[in-house]
């Protein structure tokens, strides 16, 4: 079966020494989201680029709808491919008000008979009251929902988002996320979103792509990504957990010389007695006041729905743990915190 | 390297490249032999050639520099009478050309003329011409230059001025500096790359001006190119010569470029900027002010404008014999046909810059654009030379010889105006495309738009107002154009410069003051159309 689209082997290049090398990926199905993150200046922008046709290739290939659109001896015309790509800086026509602006996407696939409403897209991006503004006189979030607008109406077969919300102010951020992904997903846009929001990727992805130094690290469901990524690098990336020693115990147990015994499900086997290094997520452990296991608060920072306490153990090591804000009994600095003992991880991630 | 070669790329080396022929022929004018006159020239009359163009250089700079900053300090930091009124009104002056400047003084201070007659109907007769002084010669030329090209300076210094930042002026009293200390210390200094730029302008102008010097017979490199290819018939040597002034004008072009680039820097409103506020003067103080400005704007727009207008009125047979609609349509085929020449190539070459981004054709441009320092007089022979060089070499034909098509034609005036202006031409394009981001061209393409569609669609209506300001200044600028046409014209093809330039040389500056007049009217017009512009006040 083709792939609707598919990376094979390039080499992205947005300078001599920045590259990202040998990426392979594919999107099985139309109207499926994948999303890239990786640090700044890594060379995900450059990967939308080309993918648009503005950046050429000297090896692999690029394929959409089953036709090379990139590859060292092809290389269709950006106009030519009915790939949109929404820039992270304002790439508003700054001599066209915003709704005129948004009409240069709504006027490129007109034939298409599926296809979205002005008036429905204005009004889930919140553009209404600047229907008549030109780009000076908008702020930064409202020229990134304004070329969103246009990319989106241009209904091509690619959309490319590159930091699509990154200026967009956190009351509407939200909302629009949901939008966005009921109508990529109602009129089977297939995107690539470039997001540095880990949660954002999460949320709009069928799947993420992770990219560092240099190359595409991990390509897989968002909840793999966060559960099980597979290299340190990753996780370090993602700085959803910490890494602690621990020894194989047998295949379902560990232990760790300050947090005792730890149980779960391997996702790789160690043999017995292996040293690992853990991967300890802040929902892994569980509060429990009358528990032996006592480790000192450092830090506790409050987020809305959950506390973030760090905690302090024998050996030095920061453990992270959620906990429910509405949990009656809070702990301050200083003061002993009690976790659940054994430790219980439904999936046991660990590294050589 | 190779893929970027296409259509757009081969137009704008083609571009580059025709700028560039004037350039090329100047300097391979050391590989052809020169007549005897050269001979002559060197044992006779080139240093005289040289010392009277630097005498005359070194004077306008001095000029130009106290009028120039003097004005542009009073108006940006003062507030007087007239204060905004003369911010405008001493641009004007670009509207006077130096050899119509020439014209008035001649026509005021010569033997029985305006001064004589004021004073002696003032007096009853007891003046004699003797008396009054004569403003010709040297002087009289570096006075014609100064005052009609010391925009420069005011306009670039102004702009500098205008974009200080309140902040320095409060640092000065920080220190506890005296207003003269902070003008010098401060104020000055910070100004100095602006400065510099508009006084390297002036030293370009000042060392091609033919029709002051030649009006006041003041031999000059300039007159020695003339003279080398109009008395001796020597091309060669007139492009040699031209290389030596030319080698001069790249020093200050050069001087101009870098002083350029740091005034950008200096004048670009930061963060951290505070707008001046203004000192109110009041009493004496305020009527010295305006008194400098008004007297500047005296001698340097209304003067020649009541002298010629004068002589227009005391002499109406002159201006009822103009053939008025022969002259504008001749004016009005020139412009158009140059800027829509001018405003197309132009298009081509930055749009075909931009999109290939090639090194290589940027360095072409710019050193093609570079013609624009060239002096007329220079322009034309080296086009005649190439021509003549084509003719010879090349394109020989029995019944026919294309100088005949290419020189003494519209078709020909109109390719050395090309030449003569493409850098205003490309620059004022540039300056419009340079506000439009690369990701404004790459979203139109990635919404379908052809590289044409991008163009028309985008590009044009968004470099409108830059289209209208090329065109305007372009229009200043071939009005008042004078070695090239004179040299390039056909048989019988005048322009209002022309005609005044002709009267002129006859020693009939009362005929010369109407086409003069008309000439200064119009350019007046356009200037204040494009004032704000001009005065880097545009929103």
């Amino acid at each position: 079966m083709n792939n609707f689209f598919e990376i094979n082997n390039v080499t992205f290049a947005a300078s001599k020494k920045n590259k990202v090398n040998n990426v392979s990926l594919k999107i099985e199905n139309e109207g499926d989201v994948i999303c890239l993150l990786g640090p700044s200046g890594i060379g995900k922008t450059t990967i939308l680029r080309t993918i648009a046709g503005l950046e050429k290739i000297n090896s692999g290939s690029i394929s959409l709808n089953g036709k090379v659109i990139s590859s060292n001896k092809i290389h269709v015309e950006p106009e030519d491919r009915n790939i949109s790509l929404s820039f992270q800086d304002n790439s508003l026509f700054p001599h066209y008000n915003v709704i005129d602006n948004i009409k240069f996407g709504a006027d490129r696939n007109s034939r298409k008979t599926k296809k979205l409403k002005l008036d429905d897209v204005i009004e889930f991006l919140h553009l209404e009251n600047i229907k008549s503004k030109y780009p000076h006189e908008i702020s930064s979030g409202e020229a990134q929902r304004a070329a969103l607008a246009r990319s989106l109406l241009s209904m091509p077969d690619l959309l490319l988002l590159d930091e699509p919300l990154s200026n967009i102010d956190q009351n509407f951020k939200e909302e629009i996320q949901v939008k966005l992904k009921q109508i990529l997903r109602e009129y089977k846009i297939t995107t690539i979103i470039v997001t540095h929001d880990s949660y954002e990727a999460f949320y709009l992805g069928n799947k993420c792509g992770i990219i560092l130094n240099g190359q595409l690290k991990q390509f897989d469901d968002p909840y793999n990504v966060h559960h099980f990524p597979n290299s340190i690098e990753v996780v370090n990336f993602l700085n959803k957990g910490i890494l602690i020693p621990a020894t194989v115990v047998d295949e379902k147990t560990l232990e760790n010389n300050d947090l005792g015994i730890i149980n779960g499900d391997f996702i790789k086997h160690y043999p017995k007695g292996a040293n690992v290094k853990l991967l300890l997520q802040p929902e892994d452990l569980e509060h429990d006041d009358k528990s032996s296991l006592k480790l000192e608060v450092v830090d506790k920072k409050f987020r809305g729905t959950n506390f973030i306490y760090t905690l302090k153990t024998q050996s030095n090591l920061l453990i992270p743990v959620f906990v429910h804000s509405h949990h009656v009994h809070q702990h301050e600095v200083e003061e002993k915190f009690g976790v659940k003992k054994p430790i219980h991880i439904d999936h046991i991630v660990c590294f050589d | 390297m190779i893929a970027r070669i296409n259509i757009w790329y081969l137009s704008s080396f083609l571009i580059s490249l025709i700028v560039a022929i004037p350039i090329i022929m100047i300097f391979s004018s050391f590989f052809e032999t020169t007549s005897e006159y050269s001979l002559v020239l060197k044992e006779t009359f080139l240093s005289e050639y040289v010392i009277n163009s630097l005498t005359l250089l070194i004077g306008v700079l001095i000029l130009t520099s106290i009028i120039g900053i003097g004005c542009a300090y009073l108006v940006s930091f003062y507030n007087f009478f007239g204060a905004n009124f003369f911010k405008w009104a001493l641009i004007l002056s670009f509207a006077v050309p130096a050899y119509i400047y020439s014209y008035s003084l001649g026509a005021f201070f010569d033997n029985y003329g305006t001064a004589y007659s004021i004073l002696n109907s003032l007096s009853g007769n007891i003046i004699s011409n003797s008396t009054i002084p004569k403003l010709d010669g040297m002087f009289g030329a570096m006075l014609a230059i100064s005052f009609s090209i010391f925009g420069y300076v005011y306009v670039l210094t102004r702009t500098s001025f205008h974009y200080q930042s309140q902040n320095l002026i409060d640092l000065g009293k920080n220190l506890g500096f005296s207003k003269k200390k902070t003008f010098f210390k401060i104020i000055l200094p910070s100004a100095r790359p602006s400065i510099v730029a508009g006084l390297s302008l002036v030293a370009m102008e000042t060392l091609s001006d033919f029709g002051s010097v030649s009006f006041f017979g003041i031999s000059t490199l300039t007159t020695g190119i003339y003279n080398a290819w109009v008395t001796f018939d020597d091309l060669t040597l007139a492009n040699r010569l031209s290389f030596y002034l030319l080698m001069f004008i790249f020093l200050l072009f050069t001087i101009e470029n870098l002083s350029r680039k740091k005034a950008q820097y200096h004048t670009l409103p930061k963060s951290g900027f505070k707008t001046k506020t203004k000192i109110n003067l009041k009493g004496y103080k305020s009527i010295l002010a305006f008194s400098i400005c008004f007297l500047v704007f005296f001698i340097s727009f209304l003067f020649p404008v009541i002298q010629m207008s004068y002589w227009t009125f005391l002499f109406p047979k002159h201006f009822f014999d103009l053939n008025l609609i022969n002259l504008l349509s001749n004016t009005l085929i020139l412009v158009i046909l140059s800027c829509s020449l001018l405003i197309a190539l132009s298009f081509i070459s930055n749009y075909g810059n931009r999109i290939t981004k090639s090194k290589l054709l940027q360095s072409l441009t710019t050193f093609s654009i570079s013609g624009y320092a060239m002096p007329g007089i220079i322009l034309a022979v080296a086009y005649i030379s190439f021509i003549s060089f084509l003719d010879e070499n090349i394109f020989i034909f029995e019944n026919y010889n294309i100088k005949s098509f290419f020189i003494g034609s519209i078709f020909g005036l109109v390719i050395v105006y090309f030449v003569r202006f493409y850098s205003l031409a490309n620059n004022g394009i540039k300056s419009g495309y340079l506000k439009i981001n690369y990701s404004i061209d790459e979203s139109a393409y990635l919404l379908g738009y052809s590289k044409i569609k991008t163009f028309k669609n985008i590009h044009l209506p968004y470099l409108k107002n830059s289209i209208f300001l090329v065109i305007i200044l372009l229009l200043i600028e071939i009005i008042k154009e004078l070695p090239i046409t004179l040299i390039m014209r056909p048989f019988n093809f005048d322009t209002f410069a022309t005609t005044a330039y002709t009267y002129a040389s006859q020693d009939l500056l009362e005929a010369a003051a109407a086409p003069a007049i008309i000439l200064i009217l119009i350019s007046s017009a356009f200037i204040l159309l494009t004032s704000k512009y001009i005065l880097n006040e545009q929103s």
